[in-house]
Parts: C-alpha cells; sequence; structure tokens
C-alpha cells in the first residue's frame, strides 16, 4: 500500500512560548522543535499499514524551513522511505491553512497514493483545517479523528473508526482518501538507531512553492497573537465556620463570578 | 517532554564544542557517521530515557526482583522498556557492524548512556549483556562467536560477569571455584558465586556467564585462574536450545538500592553436570579481565555521573520553586514575601557546587571515552601512545572520583529539598541509595587507590602520567594571558605542580624504603588528583565559553566586561546564560573547591602514619 503523510515540525510542548515584538508571531529563537505528536500516529499508521500489506512506500510530505528537514529525518528513521520537503521560507511566513494545503495538494498530486495520512490537527497554531481543505483541493473523501483502521485486501475501501463526542462512528470510505489522526490510533514507534542510520541515505526531494507549479494567496493572515491573561491570585473565604464559609461561596459565585 | 536527567546544552557544549567529535567522520572507520547524525542519536536518546527509562524508576524500586522456584523475574515494567531498548538497538551500541553492533563511536554511546544511566537498575542488564559479548567478540573462537554472539547482539540472550566469591572479592585471585577436565575439551564447574548481577532473569530465554575458575592442578592466585563461558542452556550444533545447565539460584541479595537489578548467588555444578567451556586460553582469566577493566570502570563510573546529574537537575528546579523565607534584604521583615529558596546563599552554595561538579565529571567522562575512540582510530605509533597513557591514568580517577563525589552530589541534592529529600515520595533519596554500589563493585574505590598509585603512575616509566600533565600544562598556557581567565589559569597551574610533586614525594618515598606513605595516602592522592583534573577540565570549558560569549557579545554590540550590560544579555538570550554559568563553574570551583588541594598535600607531606601505627585494640575497647 502506498501512503503519503502530511507532516509538520512544531514547537515542543515543553517550550516556553514568547509573542514576537511585531505581536503577529511567537518567537522562534532558541526553541527546540519537534515532528507534531498527532502526526506521529499518522507516520505509525501509514507504516502499520505498509507492513501489512508487506509491500508498498511512504512518503513524508512537509512544507517547513531549513529546520523542518530534523522533523523528516525522523519520519524517515521511523520507516518512511522517502520525502517532498517544500523548503520556501517567504511562503511559509505567511502561510495559512489554505495556503499550506494547495501548496500540499500540488506535491502530493504527482505522487502514487492508497491513502494519505495527516494529523487531526498541528499543535501550535491548532487550526485543524488542512486534511479537509486538501480533500477538497484533491477531490477526495476525509475521514476526520480516526482511531481505528481497516483497509480491504483490495485496498479499494477502508473501514475507519471516528471519535465523536461520547462515543464512536464507524465509517466505511472508498480509497484513495484522507485520514486525519486522532490520539488512541496507534502507538508511535521510536526511531531505532539503524533507521537514523539509514535515514541519511533516503532522498529528500526538495522543492519551492514555484517548482511546484502554484501560485497560491493565503486567505487569512494573523493581525495580532497574545498569551492567555496570567492566572489571577486564589481568594480565601473568611468565615467562622463551615455554614458561614459556604454562605460567603454562595455569595460571591453570585455577586463576583456571577455563576449562579 | 521535560526531562530533569540531564543538561543537554551541557552534552552538546562538551561532544560538538569541547571535544568537537564531528571531526573522528573524518575517519573512515566512523565515516558513515556525521555530527547531525550524532545530534539526532542524541535527541532520540533523550525521548526514549524520558518516556520509557525514568518512568520505570520508582515503582521498580518499590517492587523488586523475586526468586521463584529458581526463576528471577524482574519488575514487570522493565518488560516494556527492555523490549523497546533492544528494538531501538541501545544494547549494541558501540559493537562493530560486523557482529551486529551499531558501530558508533565510544564518545557516542556514553554521551547515550548520558541519558539512561540514571536507571542503572534497568540499564545493568543489558549493560552486563554488552560487556559479556564484548569479551566472547575479542576472545571466543570463530565458532563460540558464531553460537552466541548474534542473538546477545539483539538482546534475545542475556550476559553476566561471574567473578565474586565469598572468600574472593577485592582479592578475586583467592577464588576456589574449580573447573574439571573433560576428554571432550570441555570442562565442568564447581562452586559458588556470589553478588552477580543479572545472574538470572525474565527479560531473555538464555544466558551466557562468563565465570572465573581455576582448573583442578593449577597454580594459586591469579596466575592460575581461567575464563570459561557456562550458559543457563546448552546451546545444541543446530543452534536450539538444549538441557538446563546444572546451576542453581539460590539466592538474591536485599540490597540498599538498586531494587530492580536482581544480585544473584548461584550454586555451579550442584550434582556435576555443569556445562562450561574455556574463553581465550587456559590460566589467561586475569589478563582478559584486565583488557576488559578500562571499559568496565569507565562504565561504572558513568553511574557516578549520571546520579549526580538527575539529582543535580532536580534539585535546581526544586529549590526556583519552593517558598521558603524570605530573600536576605528583607531577613528582619516578617510581612516580606517568601522567596524561593534559589535565592538563598546556602542554597546557592550548593547548587554551583554541584553544577561545577556534575559539568567537570561530565567532561571526564566524555573526554576518556573520547580517548578510546581516539586511540582506536589513530595509525601513528606515538600519537596512539598517547591517547592511551591518558585513559590508562585517568581511568581510576573516572571509576573512584566520579562515583565518591557522584554519591556526595546525591547527598547534597537531598540537602536542597530538606525534609522532602528524606521522604520516599520523592526520587532524591532512591538517587543516593541506587549511586552508593558504583564505590564498592568494580574494584572498590580502596583498590582503584592502590591501582593509581601503585601502578597507574609509573606505568610506562611514569610517561603516562606526565602526559597527562603535559596536556593539562597546555590548557593553562592557552589561557595564561586571556584578561578574563589568566587568574584561574594561574590558580591550576599551581593545582598541577602541586600534583605532580606530591607524585614525587611519592616515588621518593618508596625509593626510601618508606612505602606506607604513598599506600596509606592512596585515596587522599586520587581525591585530589580528580579534583586537579576537574579544575584543568573547567577551565578548559570556560576558555571556550569565553571564546563564545564574546562572539555574542559583539553581536550585539555589548561589551563584555560590562555587567549590566551582560547581565541583561544573559536573562534574554539562553546561548549567553549557559556560557556566562559555564565561566561561574569554573571560578567556583577553582577559586573555592580547588584549595583543598594543598590541604592533602600538606597532610601527605607531613609524613604522618598515624593509620598504621594505631593498635587495633584502640580503634575501640
Ligand atoms: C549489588 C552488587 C552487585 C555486584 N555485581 C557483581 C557482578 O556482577 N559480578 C561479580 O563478580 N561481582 C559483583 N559484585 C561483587 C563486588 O565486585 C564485590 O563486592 C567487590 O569486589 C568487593 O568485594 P567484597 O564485597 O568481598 O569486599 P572486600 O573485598 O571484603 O572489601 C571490604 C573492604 O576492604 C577493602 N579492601 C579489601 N582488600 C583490600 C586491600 N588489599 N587493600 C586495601 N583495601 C582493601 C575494600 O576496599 C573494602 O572497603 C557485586 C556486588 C554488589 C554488592
Ligand atoms: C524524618 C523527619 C522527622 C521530622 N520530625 C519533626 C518533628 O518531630 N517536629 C517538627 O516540628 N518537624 C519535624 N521535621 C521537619 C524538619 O524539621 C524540617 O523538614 C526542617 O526544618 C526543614 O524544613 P523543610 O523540610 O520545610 O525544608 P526547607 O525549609 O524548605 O529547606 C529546604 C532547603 O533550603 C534551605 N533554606 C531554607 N531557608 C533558608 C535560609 N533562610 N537560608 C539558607 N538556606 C535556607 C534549607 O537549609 C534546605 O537546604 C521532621 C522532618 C523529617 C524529614
Amino acid at each position: 500500500m502506498n501512503t503519503v503523510v502530511c507532516m509538520k515540525q512544531v514547537p515542543d510542548t515543553e517550550t516556553l512560548i514568547k509573542i514576537n515584538p511585531e505581536g503577529t508571531g511567537i518567537v522562534t529563537e532558541g526553541i527546540k522543535w519537534v515532528m507534531c505528536p498527532y502526526d506521529e500516529y499518522a507516520v505509525e499508521e501509514a507504516l502499520q499499514q505498509k507492513e501489512k500489506f508487506k509491500a508498498g512506500k511512504v512518503t513524508i510530505v512537509s512544507l517547513g524551513p531549513d529546520r523542518a528537514i530534523e522533523a523528516i529525518r525522523t519520519g524517515l528513521a521511523m520507516g518512511a522511505d522517502t520525502a517532498v520537503h517544500i523548503n520556501d521560507a517567504a511562503f511559509y511566513e505567511k502561510a495559512d491553512p489554505y495556503a499550506t494545503a494547495a501548496a500540499l495538494a500540488a506535491a502530493v498530486k504527482d505522487l502514487e497514493y492508497d491513502a494519505i495520512f495527516c494529523g487531526k490537527q498541528a499543535i501550535d497554531d491548532d487550526s485543524g483545517q488542512v486534511p479537509a481543505i486538501l480533500g477538497e483541493l484533491l477531490g477526495l473523501p476525509v475521514v476526520t479523528l480516526v482511531v481505528k483502521l481497516e483497509v480491504s485486501e483490495d485496498k479499494t475501501k477502508a473501514v475507519a473508526t471516528r471519535e465523536v463526542e461520547g462515543g464512536h462512528a464507524v465509517v466505511e470510505v472508498s480509497l484513495p482518501a484522507i485520514f486525519s489522526a486522532q490520539k488512541g490510533l496507534n502507538e508511535p514507534r521510536y526511531a531505532s538507531l539503524p533507521g537514523i542510520m539509514k535515514a541519511k541515505k533516503k532522498p529528500v526531494d526538495v522543492k519551492t512553492v514555484s517548482d511546484l507549479g502554484v501560485s497560491v494567496e493565503p486567505m487569512t493572515a494573523i493581525k495580532e497573537m497574545s498569551l492567555p491573561p496570567a492566572r489571577q491570585a486564589g481568594k480565601i473565604l473568611e468565615g467562622e465556620d463551615a455554614v458561614e464559609k459556604a454562605k460567603a461561596l454562595a455569595k460571591a459565585l453570585h455577586e463576583e463570578a456571577k455563576l449562579i | 517532554m521535560a526531562s530533569f536527567i540531564l543538561d543537554e546544552r551541557d552534552q552538546r557544549f562538551i561532544l560538538n564544542e569541547l571535544l568537537e567529535v564531528g571531526k573522528l567522520c573524518e575517519h573512515p572507520t566512523y565515516a558513515d557517521f556525521s555530527e547531525d547524525m550524532f545530534n539526532m542519536i542524541l535527541e532520540e536518546a533523550q525521548k526514549f530515557a524520558t518516556e520509557e527509562i525514568f518512568p520505570t524508576l520508582t515503582d521498580s524500586d518499590k517492587e523488586g526482583c523475586s526468586l521463584e522456584d529458581g526463576q528471577v523475574h524482574v519488575p514487570k515494567s522493565f518488560h516494556r522498556c527492555y523490549k523497546l531498548y533492544c528494538e531501538g538497538g541501545w544494547n549494541a551500541m558501540s559493537h562493530p557492524p560486523e557482529v551486529g553492533g551499531q558501530g558508533l563511536p565510544i564518545v557516542i554511546s556514553t554521551a547515550a548512556r548520558d541519558w539512561f544511566m540514571h536507571n542503572f537498575a534497568f540499564t545493568s542488564y543489558p549493560g552486563l549483556t554488552e560487556g559479556a559479548a564484548h569479551l566472547i567478540e575479542v576472545f571466543g573462537t570463530e565458532e563460540q562467536k558464531k553460537k552466541y554472539l548474534p542473538k546477545m547482539m539483539t538482546g534475545e540472550w542475556g550476559g553476566t560477569m561471574a567473578l565474586t566469591e565469598p572468600n574472593a572479592g577485592s582479592d578475586v585471585g583467592n577464588l576456589s571455584t574449580k573447573a574439571i577436565r573433560q576428554p571432550d575439551g570441555t570442562f565442568k564447574l564447581q562452586g559458588t558465586k556470589i553478588f552477580i548481577t543479572a545472574g538470572d532473569h525474565d527479560l531473555v530465554e538464555n544466558i551466557i556467564h562468563p565465570v572465573l575458575a581455576r582448573i583442578e592442578g593449577d597454580p594459586p592466585g591469579t596466575k592460575g585462574i581461567s575464563l570459561f563461558i557456562v550458559p543457563k542452556y546448552i546451546v545444541n550444533d543446530d543452534g536450539t536450545l538444549g538441557r538446563r545447565n546444572d546451576y542453581e539460584i539460590a539466592k538474591i541479595e536485599e540490597k540498599m538500592g538498586i531494587h530492580g537489578s536482581a544480585t544473584c548467588l548461584i550454586n555451579f555444578g550442584d550434582n556435576n553436570e555443569c556445562y562450561a567451556e574455556l574463553l581465550g586460553e587456559e590460566k589467561q582469566g586475569m589478563k582478559i579481565m584486565f583488557q576488559m577493566m578500562n571499559e568496565a570502570r569507565i562504565g561504572v563510573g558513568m553511574q557516578g555521573l549520571t546520579s549526580a546529574s538527575i539529582a543535580y537537575m532536580h534539585a535546581l528546579q526544586y529549590a526556583k520553586e519552593r517558598l521558603q523565607g524570605s530573600s536576605i534584604e528583607h531577613f528582619k521583615d516578617p510581612t516580606a514575601p517568601r522567596t524561593p529558596i534559589i535565592n538563598h546563599p546556602d542554597v546557592r552554595r550548593m547548587l554551583l557546587w554541584m553544577k561545577s561538579y556534575v559539568e567537570a565529571m561530565r567532561a571526564l567522562m566524555y573526554f576518556a571515552a573520547y580517548c578510546v575512540d581516539k586511540e582506536r582510530i589513530t595509525n601513528a605509533e606515538v600519537e596512539r601512545e598517547k591517547w592511551h597513557g591518558f585513559l590508562e591514568v585517568l581511568t581510576p580517577i573516572c571509576k573512584a572520583f566520579c562515583t565518591d563525589i557522584g554519591f556526595r552530589v546525591c547527598e547534597t541534592a537531598i540537602q536542597v529539598y530538606g525534609g522532602y529529600g528524606y521522604c520516599s515520595d520523592y526520587p532524591m533519596e532512591q538517587f543516593l541509595r541506587d549511586e552508593k554500589i558504583a564505590s564498592i563493585y568494580e574494584g572498590t574505590n580502596g583498590i582503584q587507590a592502590l591501582d593509581l598509585v601503585g601502578r597507574k603512575l609509573g606505568l610506562n616509566k611514569g610517561a603516562y602520567f606526565m602526559g597527562l600533565i603535559g596536556e593539562m600544562n597546555s590548557v593553562v598556557d592557552r589561557y595564561k594571558d586571556n584578561p578574563h581567565l589568566k587568574d584561574l589559569a594561574h590558580d591550576v597551574q599551581a593545582g598541577i605542580n602541586t600534583l605532580a610533586d606530591v607524585s614525587m614525594f611519592f616515588a621518593t618515598s618508596a625509593k626510601s624504603g618508606k612505602f606506607l606513605i604513598p599506600i596509606s595516602n592512596a585515596y587522599p592522592f586520587l581525591m585530589m588528583m580528580g579534583n586537579v583534573v576537574s579544575a584543568w577540565l573547567l577551565l578548559w570549558e570556560a576558555g571556550i565559553a569565553t571564546e563564545k560569549l564574546d562572539t555574542i557579545c559583539s553581536g550585539k554590540g555589548i561589551d563584555p566586561s560590562d555587567h549590566a550590560a551582560l547581565s541583561g544579555l544573559v536573562k534574554e538570550n539562553k546561548d549567553a546564560a549557559f556560557y556566562s554559568g559555564k565561566l561561574a563553574s569554573a571560578r567556583y570551583f577553582i577559586k573555592n573547591v580547588l584549595p583543598e588541594v594543598d590541604a592533602t598535600a600538606k597532610a601527605i607531606k607531613s609524613e604522618d602514619l598515624t593509620v598504621m601505627e594505631i593498635a587495633e585494640e584502640s580503634f575501640a575497647v
């Protein structure tokens, strides 16, 4: 089974985020970058499908600046076969979900695939739109929040279990299709030492957006970014005994918090 | 995920900026690697350590090992961890690819271990296998290599190192396990080994024990000792497993720490059927062991470093969060806000003391590993001899100094935690318990000191030791005119001179028949040498940090001697903060710890031998 994985490099979840002086993005200096955790599920799923069918190729496609190669190499070290790195700093700077999906669609277009895997969202900007727009641009069905996937022997259709509020829904879809991975889909493997050594020799096709023959304008632009307000100090309620304190609590909830 | 195992920036600094390990890749042996790849390997090691190894630390300590019907069971959480560790290829990092290893430079596998070894109970299993496999790789016959190595390399089989007996601890030569020659060239073993790490466990399907024993009729002492391979299940010619060999796990020890590591008492040959194969030549057992000693001892030294590192990182984090007391400016005002304890001078003293030792030990361990690589890849005889010499002299320092200082760092880290450090809800007391064994096994630290003073100082007519002195001097020379570092360089030079002077004093004492002076002062000398070596490495680190800091400053148009501007820079620039911290470690250590060297020298030169003169009856009545 041939698959494509759309993968994004994001700041490590532990990063202390600072807003840049223009207020339009984060300070990217001194950050540790990793593969987006949801994309790890996507890579793992692609590898497992390949292993199940004992044939096929896993191609990673990533849009990002020079540093994104590190996350791409991680994917190759996990076991992916090849990669396309859309490395175009100017484009990347202002790319919104639409522009990102359009660039990815252009890169994916010429590849052979039975399925495309994405993470359900990138944990940095959290927009969660790319899989859907990609589906629209490629004319493919999209199944989001997948936690289980079974592909038919002849690779013409798949049954996917999706997470829905309070439960699960099982859907059938014809292939090729796009799947966005939710936590629980699988347990991503670690890159092994032999994998890391092999990764160096695997081909990475580096392209600019104009190499892809597309010119896309983003549809949205970030005007302002701000950190959540610092948490207010807690308040200790005064009162002689429990009854007094309960009264004070009810009063505070009603008058100050306006919750009751 | 954040981990408080080690400061990854420090690791990168020592590898890439101090030792410039990328240059190793210019040599054909390591041509398949690159600095990028090393970094990627260490990223992965960090991830694996943080997500898989560290989380098993506490539960394995509480659960421990068990012995049921002659079979040892390890803590449950180790099973998953072990499987993933082997799948990742971490269990055979430095073995050459020809035998199924990954062929990493030793300095890189050492750096990866820096992430793993804080959980020594866990790493003891794959670690012992690696050591045993290495013995077979170097000394085994082709047939033995074919029979045992492949499965040991994949981690399907385990290994041990069985030397110790009740009457043969430090004095291995006194062992009494005997090997009885069989007509087919194999042997039957009889005897008891104690304290055998990973002597039995359920992570693998077979265990290969290299065992030291004496062939019947061979002379007493170390000269009559041979080395044998004793498999748990005898391996048939077709590679399948045959009968269970005749030995029994009689008990596992209850210990102070490393509860997840099974320490076994093994009775060999109770039914006269314990199959054994000779490994290497007859009566060469001790010689073979000695060839493996440097590596094994550096491995134990790593336990000192890694325990110190994780303890320091935890203490630092805690000190930033724990509010207690008010800051020193407001100490008389009871209403002043409570302050994080990192603001108290005494806590800062403890933190900086730990930081400087951890950084010195990391540089030392990586440098020693780098010497192994350089020795391996250098063709020119003289040059190779130089690296070999450094390694020989530094090995007892790596082992004994790092394990004893490691323990003291763990102790100090508990102190930073106050009462909480003493309680098991926090991991601090476990770090200390787990670390303690490192000063005892693989040759006690007292034996290491004798090795240093009795053997290593005079090795190659003293040329190895003088070679190291020369190397230290050359670093001092490099910085003795540097305006930021010259006073430090001056002090380090004085320390090196004192060290050389005391070693000469030992030599003259011995020549004039006063052997007891070097022998009874061997340990103080070893610790003194460790402090001089630390000062040398910290100065070297500070030298590089100064250059880098100057570059950052000039890039930002800041005068590095302008304190206010510099501290502003340090607040917002991580690299500047790091380099400035390097300077602080060196300055603190050289000004506050290195002077201890003078006291030791004074004591040694007083020729006081009360330790030998006091009557046994007078120690206590
Ligand atoms: C948890 C654990 C795991 C171990 N794992 C292994 C293993 O895997 N394989 C193995 O073979 N062994 C193993 N050992 C054994 C270990 O190597 C020995 O405990 C160690 O060599 C010391 O021997 P001993 O305990 O008999 O102490 P002793 O030799 O009795 O020493 C007691 C004290 O006397 C000092 N001393 C002894 N002789 C001299 C001397 N000549 N000069 C100066 N001082 C001296 C020592 O330094 C020490 O302080 C392990 C031990 C433990 C506790
Ligand atoms: C086993 C045990 C038994 C105990 N028994 C009793 C008991 O019977 N009764 C009782 O009342 N208490 C008892 N204690 C509590 C004990 O006295 C406290 O743990 C101790 O006073 C330290 O306080 P702390 O743990 O809050 O540490 P902290 O006060 O948080 O100290 C942490 C670290 O910061 C340092 N530090 C704090 N303030 C300053 C400062 N101003 N200047 C410099 N350094 C500073 C400390 O020296 C320490 O290294 C017990 C504790 C234990 C663990």
